[in-house]
């Protein structure tokens, strides 16, 4: 009871609002809100207020549209960069330099002999096709199982349409040689290609041809070296490599004089053993605070070319990189060559790019939200582009293939590809690797980095030694690596690297938010201030009149309600209404007790004593919730 | 009802469609009506305060709120036009670029030999009267006695001299006569002017065929210098004769230049390469032209995965007079731009590998209004002369070759023809080589206009390369490779390759991420509102609605009061004047009609508690009298009820 009390009384609170009609409040809310334009419609005369109220809503619609503009602005999360260049103290770049070549050629001799001796036979053959030339007994002492797992073959396109594929080491060596020797004013038309098969001795192969043989030999020969080389445990591969006190013979950082000891070993599955110079890890890294040659690093290095193997890499030279210091050296995508006998000045700028992730970019911080899994993380090295790619590679290659490539690193429980034990690998590392979607899939599954650092080189060289300069370099530099009065070193082999920060070591692009929530606040305010006048009190006092309609259009329907029931009743009883007076009687006369009484909601008001007068209770009248009932 | 529709109709008008008047009497009572009414801020202060300071306080206060929000709102319509950058790096599959490769000699010398032989021949005569060079003793011979059959008809075209000193004479080399020279002397070193003593200065005169006393003598420090560009004078005007498909003949075709070529991990061949001629670099071949529709796209970065060619430098069929370095040059160019290969370009080490690291980054910016760039160069008075997308190289080669063409009369060997001209050479133009070097030194000086008309692209693709080079091949892989790249060539074993006549190129992407540069205009229409309202709202709490209103009153209303005060007064004047001064000036004759009862004074516009309910005035039952307020505002000249008959009628209603 007192609970129905409390809340009759919140609704009749509640519903005091600043009119009873929809009239009465509008033209309250026009002239006591603070938004411009519906004041003046009350205050001008009618023609003008004509005018203004439709100024009124087309400014109201104006404000609506271009807070839409807003809004979808801010939501695009577009961010606006800016450009600081300058020079400071910069942690100087981790240095990895490598060799050309993976492996000592004397060191691995044994295990690539029969290889090199195939491949010698193979161009013997191709090149000086006549039959007489070639002797059996060189053939027969060939290992041709290691040939037919992967064998090159000559395909003669004379006849564009019907190209005959020759072997090479064919047994009946009558049919190449007669074939050539008759073609041999065609001999451009022969080709060499390398004959892949999913299983030995299935039909199911491809012919990776090539427009140069020389292309054709060095592919076969990486294809046959890596299977052999898969099958070598790795410390005995770092072992085959170069050393570091072979290949660094001299490094001077700054005034600090430094040697091999300074630099880190890291496998690298293409160059071999490579070494990396301020490679930050566990200690702190480096920081150059001066410009220039003399501040930076100065190595000299030895290649020792005459150990190179002959068909595994063409280019002689080192090869060099500039990275971060927790980033894997990815030097087949990033390195450079510096070429033997000069001397290779390198002018460093930093250029970084600093962006904001997710969601004004779609970047990664440090690749956690990626699917790819980071093979590269066992080096104890970052996430970077180029890691997921490869991992990505890898991780597909094991799944389809059932070996890991040679070049990438290895999952866990998976062992290299090798052609013993995986014969068909090469055919399906070769149509993995052309499949443009197995690339698509990689490329849309890694994202790159938000922080990208690029270190900008300037390279110069110069001959080095110079020839006055020489000798006594060469004495010198052999005389410290292997303590003999002999000069063991040459022009071939020796590398000059300067590596330093120029004037302006550091362009740093950072990214900002473009639109802050401060900013769209400030716009719309803007926007509502400009047309209207407005503020956020403005909304609340609309929202406030809402609130105050919606009252009204309650009291309005319960009223109409109760008077649709009230004409339902009337309809049933067609004679008038009951005055007060007549229900009066009616409540003294027990007799006459009218059936509608349960419509006046009413249930609590008791029958007063008889005789009494009516009371005055509003409720009674037509309208119990009617307005006018407050407005007495 | 007896009126005539005529006024009918105005009457009816006047009731629906009235003119209304401002209600102030006067332009005062408007004004604080304003202020009391407006929904700036500043203004109600004014009149609401008391005391004659608070109120200068406040006007100043007002007025300085005014200008500074049009000293803000100037600067935000100043700074409209301003550009933010963004730069964006995506991680994609990229477009290949397109690889053009040119042999650094342009035509085979072996075959260049009939044209010129003769040219040739005068060159080393020339070396050896200057310097005493020779060959070799039989060669010199016979060119000493080829000498005078031949006749000198290079030398007399362009005499080649040798300037004594600063004396204005100089040694003929032909005649070896001594002459004086005329007109004016052009260095094209400029060191030469300070080092005045040496004496022994080469150079060639230019005189112009019309006027033989208007010449002018080039000099230059080095002899090195001067043959080679006599040469190359004389070059060009033997080439331009040369139908082009000749010339086509005469250069390298894709399978002598191109040994092997490796493109992601796939053989490519010559199919994949366009020819495109050069008039200075002969034949030059196009990877991945476009040509034929597709480009061609990388998805892995790396050296593996780009471009690798082997290239056939054959250095001993080089022009010696004409090119003096071995290699090839290389542009790596968009599909749509033109490959400048005497302009840009990385040259090619041989007996190397050039390994070229791109990386890729597109620039726009905003065309006009923000900054003075073309997007298409549509809108540029130069005619485009290249069949290739707009870029201000070519602009301005199109225009030096247009200005040729009006002022020389034929165009320049070097540069496309524009239509309806021909190259210059002296058989036709006599005159064109002293046309030509007056004409570049004026575009050079840029007195030409070209510089001012042409106009950068805004949109560019540019690749950033980093070139490093190794030896190629090693020392123990030298022997097999060059055997069997001897017997790709298909040439015989006994002629092998050098590894002087080869250069190797790997040109690929270091990364996928490709940089995206760009300018965004800074402010929209919307911004720049909203930074208005701001404004407005910062200091006067003002919209546009207080800007239509200060518009109203202040003009339309203050206006139309001033109007009508002058009418009133004219017609006053004119009634005095026909009443002829005996009538007096209407008084505000009844009491009655002052203060809120005349309905005129009924102002609707001030904010009353009925004006507010719109609740209908109560004329019907008038309330007994009130006594007039005590507004002096409100007393009202006896003329103005009078003679505003509108102002009478609506307030009736």
């Amino acid at each position: 009871m007192n609970l129905k009390k409390y809340l009759v009384r919140a609704l009749h609170r509640l519903q005091k609002g600043p009119g009873y009609t929809y009239k009465e409040l509008l033209v309250w809310y026009c002239d006591n809100t603070n938004t411009h334009g519906p004041k003046r419609i009350i205050k001008e005369g009618p023609k003008k207020k004509l005018m203004w109220f439709f100024l009124t809503l087309l400014f109201a619609s104006l404000v609506f549209w271009q807070w839409g503009i807003l809004i979808n602005t801010y939501l695009s999360y577009s961010v606006t960069s800016s450009l600081s260049i300058g020079f400071k103290t910069m942690k100087f770049p981790a240095v990895t330099v490598c060799n050309a070549n993976p492996f000592k050629y004397s060191e691995v001799k044994p295990l690539l002999k029969e290889l090199d001796r195939l491949i010698e036979a193979a161009l013997e053959r191709i090149l000086q096709p006549t039959p007489g030339n070639s002797s059996d007994n060189t053939s027969l002492s060939l290992d041709l199982e290691l040939w037919n797992q992967i064998p090159l073959v000559l395909i003669d396109e004379h006849d564009k349409d019907n190209p005959i594929i020759l072997d090479i080491f064919e047994t009946n060596q009558t049919a190449v040689g007669n074939e050539t020797a008759t073609g041999n004013e065609t001999k451009k038309h022969y080709k060499l290609a390398v004959k892949l098969c999913s299983h030995p001795g299935s039909d199911n192969c491809t012919y990776r041809n090539f427009s140069s043989a020389a292309q054709a030999v060095t592919e076969w020969y990486i294809l046959q070296s890596t299977s052999i080389l898969s099958k070598v445990p790795l410390h005995e591969r770092i072992r085959m490599g170069y050393q570091a006190e072979d290949m660094i013979l001299a490094c001077l950082y700054g005034a600090e004089p430094c040697n091999y000891k300074n630099f880190t070993q890291i496998y690298h599955p293409d160059h071999g053993n490579c070494y990396i110079f301020n490679w930050g890890m566990d200690e702190e890294a480096l920081n150059s605070s001066n410009p220039g040659a003399e501040f930076g690093l100065k190595l000299i290095l030895d290649i020792s070319q005459q150990d190179y193997i002959p068909y595994l890499s063409s280019a002689a030279g080192a090869r060099l990189m500039l990275h971060q210091q927790k980033s894997f050296p990815f030097l087949k995508d990033q390195g450079i060559y510096a070429m033997a006998g000069t001397e290779t000045s390198i002018g460093v700028l930093v250029d970084e790019l600093e962006r904001m992730g997710y969601p004004y970019s779609d970047c990664t911080m440090n690749g956690s939200d990626v699917p790819v899994r980071n093979l590269y993380s066992q080096y104890n090295t970052s996430y970077s582009i180029q890691a997921c790619l490869r991992s990505c590679f890898q991780n597909h290659m094991v799944e389809i293939c059932g070996c890991g490539h040679y070049m990438f690193p290895l999952p866990e429980g998976v062992n290299y590809c090798n052609n013993e034990d995986n014969p068909g690998w090469a055919y399906c590392y070769f149509s993995l690797r052309s499949s443009i979607k197995q690339r698509q899939i990689c490329i849309d599954s890694c994202k790159e980095t938000c922080n990208d650092t690029q270190y900008k080189m300037t390279i110069s060289m110069a001959d080095w030694p110079s020839e006055a300069s020489e000798d006594w370099i060469f004495h010198i530099l052999s005389y410290e690596r292997d303590m003999s009065t002999n000069v063991t070193l040459d022009r071939t082999g020796v590398i000059k690297l300067n590596i330093y920060f120029q004037e302006y070591n550091y362009r740093t692009i950072s990214e900002s938010a473009a639109t802050t929530i401060v900013w769209l606040l400030s716009s719309l305010g803007g926007q509502f201030g400009f047309w209207m006048g407005g503020s956020v009190l403005c909304l609340i006092e609309f929202g406030e009149i809402i609130i105050d309609s919606l009252w009204i259009t309650i009291i309005h329907v319960i009223s109409w309600c109760k008077g649709l029931k009230q004409r339902r009743a009337r309809a049933r009883y067609p004679d008038a209404p009951p005055t007060v007076s007549e229900l009066v009687e009616a409540h003294t006369n027990p007799g006459f007790q009218p059936e509608a009484m349960g419509a006046v909601s009413q249930p609590e008001a008791l029958p007063p004593e008889p005789g009494t007068p009516p009371p005055n209770y509003d409720s009674l009248r037509v309208q119990p919730l009617g307005p006018d009932s407050d407005a007495d | 009802a007896a009126r005539a529709p005529g006024k009918k109709i105005t009457a009816r008008l006047k009731r629906t469609l009235p003119v209304r008047g401002p209600q102030a009497p006067t332009v005062s009572e408007l004004m604080r009506w304003y202020c009391l009414n407006t929904n700036t801020h500043g203004c109600r202060r004014i009149v609401v305060s008391r005391g004659r300071l608070r109120r200068l306080i406040w006007i100043v206060l007002t007025l300085s709120a005014v200008g500074l929000i049009l000293w803000q709102c100037a600067e935000l319509v100043m700074n409209y036009y301003s550009a933010s950058v963004s730069v964006t790096v995506q991680f994609q599959k990229l477009p290949f670029p397109a690889v053009t490769i040119c042999n650094i000699n342009p035509y085979k010398y072996s075959a260049m030999k009939e044209y010129l032989s003769e040219l040739d021949k005068e060159t080393k005569k020339a070396l050896e009267t200057f310097y005493g060079f020779s060959e070799g003793k039989s060669k010199v011979r016979r060119s000493v006695d080829d000498w005078n059959s031949t006749g000198s008809d290079f030398f007399q075209q362009i005499p080649l001299l040798k300037v004594e000193d600063l004396s204005r004479t100089a040694t003929e080399l032909h005649s070896g006569q001594k002459r004086k020279i005329e007109g004016r002397i052009f260095h094209k070193d400029s060191s030469i002017v300070n080092s005045a003593d040496s004496n022994d200065i080469i150079g060639f005169q230019l005189c112009d065929a019309n006027n033989s006393s208007e010449c002018a003598l080039y000099t230059f420090s080095s002899g090195v210098n001067a043959i080679q560009e006599w040469y190359k004078l004389h070059y060009m005007n033997i080439m331009a004769q040369i139908p082009l498909e000749t010339k086509e003949k005469l250069s390298y075709s894709a399978d002598d230049l191109l040994l092997t070529c490796f493109f992601d991990g796939l053989s490519c061949d010559k199919r994949h390469f366009t020819r495109f001629h050069h008039p200075l670099h002969g034949n030059c071949y196009t990877f991945n032209s476009g040509e034929n529709g597709t480009i061609l796209s990388t998805s892995t970065g790396g050296s593996e995965y780009g471009l690798q060619v082997v290239l056939y430098i054959d250095e001993a069929d080089y022009n010696p007079f004409l090119v003096t370095s071995s290699g090839a040059k290389i542009i790596i160019h968009d599909q749509k731009e033109y490959p400048f290969v005497e302009d840009i370009g990385t040259e090619i080490e041989t007996a190397a590998v050039t390994s070229i690291g791109m990386h890729f980054t597109q620039s726009r910016k905003l065309s006009k209004p923000y900054s003075d760039c073309t997007e298409t160069g549509a809108d540029i008075p130069v005619e485009n002369l290249y069949n290739k997308s707009y870029s201000l190289q070519i602009c301005l080669h199109s225009c030096f070759q247009k200005a040729m063409v009006d002022s020389c009369g034929c165009a320049q060997y070097a540069q496309p023809l524009p239509a309806g001209a021909e190259y210059c050479n002296y058989k036709k133009n006599p005159n064109w080589m002293y046309c030509y070097y007056r004409l570049h030194e004026k575009f050079v000086k840029e007195q030409l206009g070209c510089q001012q008309i042409c106009k950068d692209a805004c949109s560019f693709k540019e690749w950033t390369l980093t070139t490093s080079i190794a030896q190629w091949p090693s020392i123990v892989s030298e022997d097999w490779m060059l055997r069997v790249l001897s017997w790709d060539k298909g040439q015989k074993l006994n002629k092998k390759l050098n590894k002087t006549d080869l250069a190797n190129l790997m040109v690929f992407y270091k990364d996928l991420n490709e940089r995206f540069i760009s300018e965004n205009p800074a402010n929209t229409i919307v911004i720049l509102l909203s930074n208005f309202g701001g404004q407005l709202g910062l200091w006067m709490s003002c919209s546009v609605v207080c800007v239509i209103e200060i518009v109203e009153v202040f003009f339309i209303d203050s206006l139309s009061i001033i109007m009508r005060r002058q009418w009133q007064r004219a017609k006053k004047w004119w009634h005095g004047r026909q009443q002829g001064g005996s009538g007096t000036a209407p008084q505000a004759s009844d009491v009655e009609s002052q203060g809120h009862d005349n309905p005129v004074c009924i102002d609707e516009d001030l904010p009353t508690f009925t004006t507010a309910l719109c609740l209908p005035l109560p004329q019907d039952r008038p309330l007994p009298r009130t006594p007039p307020p005590n507004y002096s505002t409100l007393r009202l000249e006896t003329a103005f009820t009078e003679q505003l008959p509108d102002t009478l009628e609506l307030g009736r209603h």
